[in-house]
């Protein structure tokens, strides 16, 4: 242990007082690293939004056949008709309106909820940043806005927002963990209607948010509400929130997917630009080396200072990189919306720490072979060689 | 007592298909405390001779004693803590390691030695000292004259109290005044501490400054005089 921690000083010394060196690596694998958390944080989101877990109770009640809620179009009698389904807890209709069906950064999604039960059990699990739902309620066109878009699109309780042909009023901006959340402006339901019963669609809604009692259920009610509604005009497909998003956003996952492959490109640059630096510095110190085993160091002694410098390479870049990464999402609160379905990209401190433990432990395994050519070399081959 | 065997001592180099015998079946006794040059042609095999007594370099055949133990007996590791425990290496290029002060530089040698950081501290200030270096402490090596960064190498050689002092030409690089300085503290060495020193050199008027000259050509030793076995001279009087 006293042979490892006696190079300590001096590895920091050789990184510390070789400034140019240090900082334009470093550098370059802060840069790698952060692509990597950034790309890793999508997935990261995707894995969250698309994986059911095994306490899932929401099933999404949507038109058989029909992928945009453009074009999804369901009475809003079939509530009563879901609701009576057994296992359903409870159905709530919900209108759509995107002022864009594709994917976006930028995508502006109305849900037109009812007027009474659904804000308040919603707004349970969320924090409500400014505003109020008393507002909400007072006025027929009043909007509560998620955090994501009202950050966005700068709105705050009392501004005007305009999107997609809709004129509302925000009452108020709240804060959610949920993806689905964030990104979206809950409007009365009978308010959006009425804004789309101009183009003849009213009483028309775009699914139905249902709530199960039993999550073991959840396939099994899913049949059921789609096998009540199979010869009627409407015909429904229902799926798992999760499936739904993943089958909604599966252009988005495709290539959050690809991206996955640049992700860990990027280390493998962290890799060759590690490897790379020591590479060059074992063949800059041959001399060095020679002198500290003249001196009585060992050849393990030495290596072990050529895996260290290594490791502390990638673990200063990769800190650097992970938390530029983390700071940057969050502050950017990033969302992938399409279909009226979002996906976020949310920091996380998983992610930002395999980041770094992986930059460190590739800086470590680069290192390794100069560390083995550095200590095996002779010290009289060493002094001859500088 | 001699501090220093070597019996049938050869090196072999190889360079292509040609073999070099760089040290032809070289006997040598060195009393403990003495100061002893080593001089020849360049190729005679001074330095290799020295680089063997340090053990940075392995003998083809031949055994060195040294402080009674075989060093040939020793495994790669246990010959570096050989070298840490027992000498002290003065190169021609001072050798510093560039990235550290004239005080790390020193430090370096005991940090291999079960020392408190108190402990540390005023054996490297004690050597700082003793070579006149006792505000240099902060100075890089870039910060430094020749003369000066070899007497911090003279300071990292002694800083362990090691039992045998090996210089490779220690004055070759320095003007005439800090030539002049290092010997001085060589002789001081040898004279006060009762170390012994192998010193190798090109110059007789160096030379002259040790006890005993063993003359190397052709990897043999030749011309010794017999009753050279002495401690380091104060001036420059030849002992041949």
């Amino acid at each position: 242990m006293n042979s490892l921690l006696r190079s300590v000083p001096i590895t920091w010394k050789n990184l510390s007082r070789r400034t140019l060196r240090t900082t334009l690596t470093v550098a370059g694998i802060a840069v790698a690293t952060f692509l990597f958390s950034f790309v890793e944080s999508m997935r990261d989101g995707v894995r969250r939004a698309t994986e059911a877990g095994a306490a899932e109770t929401r099933l999404v009640v949507y038109r058989k056949n029909r992928f945009c809620p453009f074009t999804s179009k369901l009475p809003q009698s079939y509530e009563r008709t879901i609701q009576d389904v057994p296992g359903v807890k409870s159905a709530v209709p919900v209108k759509i309106v995107v002022n864009n069906c594709r994917a976006s950064l930028d995508v502006v999604t109305f849900r037109g909820v009812p007027d009474e039960g659904f804000m308040e059990d919603h707004l349970q699990g969320a924090t409500l940043r400014s505003g109020s739902l008393a507002d909400w309620k007072l006025r027929s066109d009043a909007v509560i806005v998620g955090s994501a878009l009202a950050d966005r699109r700068r709105l705050r309780a009392g501004d005007r927002f305009d999107a997609a042909g809709v004129r509302t009023l925000v009452a108020g901006v709240f804060e959610s963990l949920d993806a689905q959340d964030q990104n979206v402006a809950y409007a009365h339901l009978g308010f959006l209607q009425e804004t789309a019963q101009r183009g003849g669609t009213g009483g028309i809604v775009t699914q139905f948010n249902v709530e199960v009692t039993d999550p073991a259920r959840l396939e099994e009610v899913a049949a059921a509400i789609d096998e009540r509604l199979a010869h009627d005009q409407f015909p429904t497909t229902t799926r798992p929130e999760s499936a739904f998003v993943a089958r909604a956003a599966r252009d988005v996952i495709a290539l959050v997917r690809f991206a996955g492959i640049v992700g860990w490109a990027s280390l493998a640059a962290v890799f060759a630009l590690i490897a790379n630096a020591i590479a060059l510095a074992v063949r800059d110190r041959v001399r060095d080396h020679a002198i500290l085993q003249t001196l009585g160091w060992t050849g393990m002694d030495i290596a072990w200072m050529v895996v260290l410098e290594a490791g502390m390479l990638g673990a200063a870049g990769g800190a650097i990189g992970a938390l530029a990464a983390y700071g940057a999402i969050a502050f950017a609160k990033l969302n992938f919306t399409t279909e009226g379905v979002s996906i976020g990209v949310t920091s996380s401190a998983t992610v930002t720490g395999i980041g770094i433990l992986l930059a460190t432990a590739l800086g470590a395994v680069a290192g390794l072979a100069p560390a083995w050519t550095a200590s095996r070399r002779e010290i009289v081959q060493g002094f001859r060689t500088a | 007592m001699s501090a220093i065997e070597c019996r049938n001592l050869r090196k072999d180099y190889t360079r292509g298909e040609e073999v070099i015998h760089t040290l032809q079946d070289v006997d040598i006794d060195i009393e403990a405390g003495s100061f002893v040059a080593l001089m020849g042609p360049s190729g005679s095999g001074k330095t290799t001779l020295l680089n063997l007594l340090a053990g940075i370099d392995r003998p083809t055949g031949g055994t060195i004693e040294i402080g009674g133990q075989d060093i040939g007996d020793l495994s790669r590791n246990g010959l570096a803590a050989w070298r840490s425990a027992h000498v002290g290496y003065i190169f021609q290029l001072y050798n510093l390691v560039p990235v550290l002060t004239a005080y790390e530089n020193v430090e370096l040698p005991l940090l291999l030695h079960r020392l408190t950081a108190a402990e540390r501290h005023e054996r490297v200030a004690d050597a700082l000292s003793l070579v006149g270096l006792a505000d240099r402490h902060e100075h890089y090596p870039r910060q430094l004259s020749g003369g000066q960064e070899q007497r911090v190498a003279i300071a990292r050689a002694i800083v362990t109290r090691p039992t045998l002092i090996l210089a490779d030409e220690p004055t070759g690089d320095l003007d005439r005044a800090s030539a002049a300085h290092v010997m001085d503290l060589l002789v001081r060495l040898n004279r006060e501490f009762g170390q012994t020193i192998v010193m190798v050199t090109h110059d007789p008027s160096t030379a002259a400054r040790a006890g005993r000259t063993v003359h190397l050509d052709k990897g043999k030793i030749v011309d010794e005089p017999e009753h050279a076995h002495g401690h380091a001279h104060d001036h420059g009087e030849h002992r041949k």
